[in-house]
């Protein structure tokens, strides 16, 4: 699927909105093929944090390379193009079936204009099926491949969640970021998930990062830990150097705020 | 959307529904074949009143396809869809006409449409920049600009007194009366019978077009805007670029309309390109049911050919006045402005998903129920 994993340096980053520092100079360093989890209070900027990864937040200063090349004066399809697809915290996604939400992920990866889709030239009709074939392999591989026809309002929760990460593989990504994947879900399916997340990482070579408030998924899962807090980086290094720091554990994990531990 | 794609491949999970499916595509064909046939059949049996109201109901559905891929399924509200309509007509009676260059209708047709969609594209920068209901009005700027333009430009557009239409030529066939009359099996074809048949190709050709737009790659990107363009964008869809082909393609579709609706009636004037036909289309796409074909069709047809059949049957109809009448009586084009007013408020009330949406829900079965695993968390 890809030749080989990027690194990502986010360097410096600051984001405000309206007098509001979101991200405060925040560094971030994701070594390819590794997985690395963004940890913090709810308000801390994680999802900011993505938002200016992916494009849609540009951030007022600092910088943010991709194997080199900058993202933060690139449009979101732009960097998509470049690899890199995202999960949304809260499910967004289009009506129509899981085929359907998958095939929107194909869009980068098929040529079809509106010229050629609307008479319907064989060429269009021949990528049309061969999109359809991917995303179907893409739907098996994430468990998903007996939903392919169902219409996703229909879906329990938990499926819509593997929905939106499988849209996500349908870029054929070098790096996922994926924002609370196992929000909400109950404990089989969180770990269906986390098992789905390591087996790609390892299949595909993936590099990921992942935004998780579920603390034992990240200690299981990530190689490195991230924790920010009120837009600050706070502390960084293996999930067992992140669990002993004092700093840590008096912003975040001392104190579960009622609804994480629920 | 993708129901053609539902086929006996599937998992033996959903493998019931698969064989419900190809049993449900059986009927639908015929049905669509026996539709087809029976359109064709209309002019030797139906008298020109009939025909008329069909070819206006035809050439609404052209413009209601247009605005529903425009706002029922890219999300992009508007309230222009007359401008673009009138641009198509008035581009075409220009081109073909004296004063104006004077080109084969034909040309003059395909040009029309083409400048149409130039116009949408014209547009499109400001519609990149404004969303929702602000879009909304942004677009009925359009209207009056055209109001405008149209009573101003008398050169092009014969002012206040309209133009009236050169007939449409193509390889010699006039779609008009002749000197001597076409007669085709015993009935004579006029200028209904033969735009009849212009008008069903021109629609089967936009029902087909819009149709494999909506279930293939530009159709899911637009409805991937609609739904979210943040998620849309970072699936790598160019929203800007899609945002103003979205407003091309419905303008285009809206020209199309426009010539039409200029063949049909013969004469065009600046007054029937105002607000309220604007509103009309956004009826039609409303009542119809927003995001499909079949939808846009079915209520296009019930907002152009209701007023006319009142009309025709006034007299018939309790409280309605004749045309005409004077006093305090409802004239049948009031009566049918509340009916089809009431018609959206029933339609939003008890009909979703539309006329077409009800259509859909007799045809195909329930959708089966879906394995749902044993969740703890809402």
């Amino acid at each position: 699927m890809t030749a080989a994993a990027p690194g990502l340096r986010v360097r410096d980053i600051t984001v405000r909105f309206a007098g509001l520092v979101a991200l405060d100079s925040v560094d971030l360093t994701v070594e390819p093929g590794s997985i690395h989890a963004l940890i913090g209070p709810n308000g801390a900027g994680k999802s900011t944090c993505f938002n200016v990864l992916s494009g849609i937040h540009r951030p007022e200063h600092g910088s943010v390379r991709l194997d080199g090349t900058e993202l933060t004066s690139l449009a979101p399809h732009r960097i998509a193009a470049l690899g890199m697809a995202r999960t949304f915290q809260n499910i967004v996604m289009t009506s129509g079936t899981v085929a359907d939400n998958l095939l929107l992920g194909r869009h980068g990866h098929s040529r079809a204009g509106f010229a050629a889709t609307a008479l319907r030239l064989p060429h269009a009709v021949r990528e049309q099926r061969a999109q359809l074939e991917r995303a179907r392999e893409i739907a098996e591989l994430t468990g998903l491949g007996t939903h392919f026809r169902t219409p996703v309002d229909l879906l329990p929760y938990g499926d819509r969640k593997r929905v939106e990460l499988a849209r996500a593989l349908c870029l054929e990504p070098r790096m996922l970021l994926l924002d609370e994947p196992v929000a909400g879900m109950n404990a089989a399916e969180r770990a269906r998930t986390a098992g789905t997340i390591g087996e790609l990482r390892t299949r595909f070579g993936l590099t990921v990062v992942l935004v998780e408030h579920d603390m034992g998924l990240v200690m299981r899962l990530a190689d490195e830990v991230t924790v920010l807090d009120f837009g600050r980086r706070i502390a960084g290094g293996t999930p067992a150097q992140v669990r002993q720091d004092p700093e840590v554990r008096r912003a975040y994990l001392g104190a579960p705020s009622p609804q994480e531990s629920a | 959307m993708s129901d053609r794609w539902v086929s006996g491949r599937q998992a033996s999970g959903r493998r019931v529904s698969g064989r419900a499916a190809l049993r449900r595509v059986g009927p639908a064909r015929a049905a669509g074949a026996a539709a087809a046939v029976l359109l064709c059949a209309f002019p030797f049996y139906l008298d020109a009143f009939w025909l008329q109201v069909g070819l206006f109901s035809m050439a609404a559905a052209i413009g209601a396809i247009g605005l529903n891929l425009l706002s029922g399924t890219s999300g992009q509200l508007s309230l222009g869809h007359a401008f673009f309509l009138a641009v198509g007509a008035y581009g075409y009676v220009w081109l073909a006409g004296e004063p104006g260059p004077g080109l084969p209708p034909a040309v003059a047709m395909v040009l029309a449409v083409c400048l149409s969609g130039l116009a949408g594209g014209l547009f499109s920068p400001i519609a990149g920049r404004v969303r929702g209901v602000y879009l909304g009005v942004a677009t009925l700027a359009l209207v009056f600009l055209g109001q405008h333009v149209m009573v101003n430009a008398e050169g092009v557009t014969g002012g206040f007194n309209g133009r009236s239409v050169p007939p449409l030529e193509i390889g010699g066939f006039t779609f008009a009366e002749t000197d001597p009359a076409l007669v085709v099996l015993g009935v004579p074809f006029g200028a209904e019978e033969r735009l009849w048949y212009l008008g069903l190709v021109l629609l089967a050709a936009v029902w087909f077009s819009a149709r494999n737009l909506l279930r293939g790659r530009p159709g899911r990107a637009l409805s991937a805007l609609r739904d979210s363009e943040v998620a849309a964008a970072a699936m790598g869809v160019p929203v800007a670029r899609y945002r103003s082909a979205a407003f091309v393609v419905s303008s285009m579709y809206a020209g199309l309309a426009g010539v039409l609706i200029a063949l049909a009636f013969r004469g065009i004037v600046p007054d029937y390109f105002g607000l309220a036909l604007s509103i009309d289309y956004l009826a039609m796409i409303v009542i119809g049911g927003l995001g499909s074909v079949g939808g846009a069709t079915a209520g296009a047809v019930f907002v152009t050919a209701l007023p006319l059949v009142m009309g025709r049957y006034a007299d018939q109809l309790p409280l309605v006045a004749a045309p005409g009448a004077t006093g305090h009586a409802i004239g049948p084009t009031e009566a049918a402005r509340y009916l089809y007013g009431a018609a959206i408020i029933l339609v939003l009330l008890y009909v979703p998903g539309g006329l077409g949406g009800l259509f859909r829900r007799r045809v195909r079965p329930p959708t089966p129920p879906v394995r749902q695993p044993k969740e703890q968390t809402p």
